[in-house]
């Protein structure tokens, strides 16, 4: 049941990479891979076609994963590897701040892997220690957050935060008829994600002329029982909220708990970002929690497999170019009722 | 007896000073609720006084709040814990394991976990001589590391477990369930503080180890109870969040060590031990609470409430030394 769900993860993050299927090219292993748009058919070809190519030696290093987006991340990641079964992984995680990044990007390097692939804790931070590997001629595939010149890094693969704001934004005015009081919950204050995400929002609400109105935004940095804290006390100060735009699935579970134990949830609803597997069952099943935009872990299972192919020296077989595009952006699709049986099995825990 | 009678006479004259000193900062602590309340009302009118923001208001001091008291006992003898905050997931996350069993079996695997970690703690710092500062430095990071392996870093939902969501969200006689709990708790708390020989022994331990020893006070005892009750506290706070929360989560309670810490000594606790208020611990948490809530009704922004934050807490440690 698991392998089956992450089969049909990796289908729909090949299909977000390829955007459309043409013909096969190249005869590589990579040409039969995704053979089909159909998820469950590239699924059962995946799984075939996992046979081992040229042995790639790939090293991640993410940041220490404390927070449910993350932990899915390194999840997938060691998973996809382990599927793939020319693709040997090492992980350095737990790092919490861009200097203890760098000496472990420093030690990954030291190990000579084939292709480096870093989720950083910080881009500009990081982007020395990344260069100093594509100097030792280590590719990097960066993962969610850019690095800030393009010599240090070959790939990037990443979700839309500026999109789940417009999304989001978009969403949430159609739904009030651009008319109504919204609560933004935002991420950590003072990173670029929070920021795309609230400037995204901010541009998509413009179009209703100052009717949909952000009556609270308060962050609650990706934390549930944060979350929980300031929703309860933005309910004591709004007497009519329409909807909630959380920027993280995981903090928002807080919102719709404070939300709940208030019992306004008749009032108003909630949107979240990420797309988590609870997220999408309250999506399903509820009125209160109404949309998720995704943002999915399942990029850094992708990033493995690019790095694979960087390591074997071959391209996207979609494409018509013989090499891994330098940019790789994941769209932030929304996940309503209408849809979410698409997308379910794609939920991350 | 033999401890109380060693150690109040040591300093005749401190005891009475020590009761005046510790009325100035309660009132000084007091005038700056007081004040909040009334910037409050001004500024936000009925928005902000009214019951139901209060009821609100205590609710979410209720967590911080429990932790802080077990805080007091052991800042009272000198020590400190860094891994309330830590601890809470990981009790959290004990009940949540057990959450199958039913309510019961998720509170009592929280408090016994809580008890557990804190006792642990004690040990350390009793018998093993170590630093408070470190011992619980090294607890905070393993009980946050056990709360994420045995979570699969992944939040346990227990909606369904209605005695504990009643816990974290239900009311009795108007009043929320967690309010309640901090009620009592504080209740038993200054009981046990200033009406009990053990309490007597506790601040002995603080302000003199030596001569508390002399006195005949089991030292290693008393240090190891303050750490464990810390740690119940811990689980009990774990219990009233995750009611709330409707989910027991491996991330909770991040942090909260600091404002524990921050509240107890704005309250006017000494961080050196041998001198402990509950009334203040309370009056600092209900302070930190009463921040929070009205500059969110404000809809102030995160960086002004963390600069407004740290200037109560430099300005209340400011009086109290005039006091002093």
């Amino acid at each position: 049941m698991l392998a089956h769900r992450r089969f049909l993860l990796t289908a729909f993050a090949s299909f977000a990479i390829m955007g459309c299927d043409k013909a096969p090219a190249k005869g590589s292993p990579e040409g039969e891979r995704v053979a089909a748009t159909s998820p469950n058919a590239t699924a059962a070809v995946t799984e075939e076609k996992s046979a081992p190519g040229k042995p790639v030696k790939v090293a991640f290093s993410a940041p220490g994963a404390d927070h449910g987006w993350l932990a899915a991340i390194v999840k997938n990641a060691r998973e996809e590897a382990k599927r793939l079964g020319d693709v040997t992984l090492e992980v350095s995680e737990g790092a919490t701040d861009p200097a203890s990044q760098a000496s472990q990007i420093d030690a990954l390097v030291a190990g000579k892997p084939d292709v480096l692939v870093v989720l950083p804790t910080d881009g500009q931070a990081l982007t020395p220690a990344a260069q100093a590997a594509m100097r030792a001629h280590i590719p990097v595939v960066a993962v969610d957050r850019e690095l800030a010149s393009p010599s240090a890094y070959r790939t990037w693969i990443g979700g839309d935060n500026y999109g789940i704001g417009f999304s989001a934004g978009n969403y949430i005015a159609e739904q009030l008829n651009c008319k109504g009081n919204v609560v933004e919950i935002q991420g950590i204050a003072g990173i670029s994600v929070t920021e795309l995400r609230t400037k995204g929002f901010n541009d998509a609400i413009k179009r209703c002329n100052n009717g949909v109105q952000v009556v609270a935004r308060q962050a609650a940095n990706f934390l549930p029982d944060k979350g929980l804290e300031v929703m309860e006390a933005i309910l004591q100060a709004q007497k009519k909220i329409d909807a909630v735009y959380t920027h993280d699935d995981d903090m928002a579970m807080g919102v719709v708990s404070a939300i709940q134990n208030a019992k306004r949830d008749k009032e108003m609803f909630v949107t979240g970002a990420g797309g988590s597997k609870r997220a999408m069952d309250l999506v399903k099943n509820g009125s209160l929690y109404r949309a998720t935009f995704l943002y999915n872990p399942s990029m850094a299972a992708s990033a493995i497999r690019l790095a694979r192919l960087i390591g074997q020296g071959k391209g996207l077989r979609d494409l018509t170019e013989p090499e891994v595009p330098s940019r790789i952006q994941v769209p932030a699709t929304a996940v309503t009722k209408e849809n979410v049986n698409t997308f379910l099995t794609f939920g991350y825990e | 007896m033999n401890a109380a009678n060693a150690i109040a006479p040591r300093k005749p004259a401190s005891r009475s000073e020590q009761v005046r000193l510790r009325r100035i900062q309660d009132f000084a602590l007091t005038l700056v609720l007081v004040l909040l309340v009334v910037a409050g009302g001004v500024l936000r009118g009925e928005r902000f006084l009214n019951y139901e923001n209060l009821k609100a208001t205590v609710t979410q001091a209720s967590a911080v709040g429990i932790l802080a008291i077990g805080m007091t006992f052991i800042i009272a003898t000198g020590g400190i814990d860094l891994s309330v905050g830590s601890v809470l997931a990981f009790a959290a996350i004990a009940g949540g394991k057990l959450a199958g069993g039913g309510d019961l079996a998720f509170i009592a695997a929280a408090l016994l976990a809580g008890t557990a970690a804190g006792a642990a703690n004690g040990i350390a710092v009793a018998y093993g001589k170590v630093v408070p500062f470190i011992v619980t430095l090294a607890m905070l990071t393993v009980a946050r590391g056990t709360a994420l392996w045995m979570s699969d870093k992944t939040p346990i939902p227990v909606g369904e477990l209605e005695t504990l969501r009643w816990f974290g969200a239900g009311q009795v006689l108007g009043v929320p369930v967690p309010a309640w709990v901090l009620l009592l708790v504080a209740a038993i708390g200054w009981v046990i503080l200033n009406q009990t020989r053990y309490g007597r022994y506790v601040v002995a331990v603080g302000s003199n180890r030596e001569a508390a020893r002399i006195g005949g006070v089991r030292v290693q005892r008393v240090l190891l109870s303050v750490y464990a009750i810390t740690g119940l506290c811990a689980g009990l706070s774990a219990t009233l969040l995750t009611g709330r929360l409707a989910s027991a989560s491996p991330i909770a309670g991040n942090f909260y060590e600091l404002d524990a810490i921050a509240a107890v000594v704005i309250g006017g606790t000494s961080l050196a031990g041998g001198k402990a208020t509950v009334v203040g611990t309370v009056l600092g948490v209900l302070t930190f609470a009463v921040i929070f809530n009205l500059l969110t009704l404000l809809d102030m922004r995160i960086e002004i409430q963390q600069i407004v934050k740290g200037i109560i807490i430099f300005a209340a440690v400011l009086v109290q030394r005039k006091g002093a």
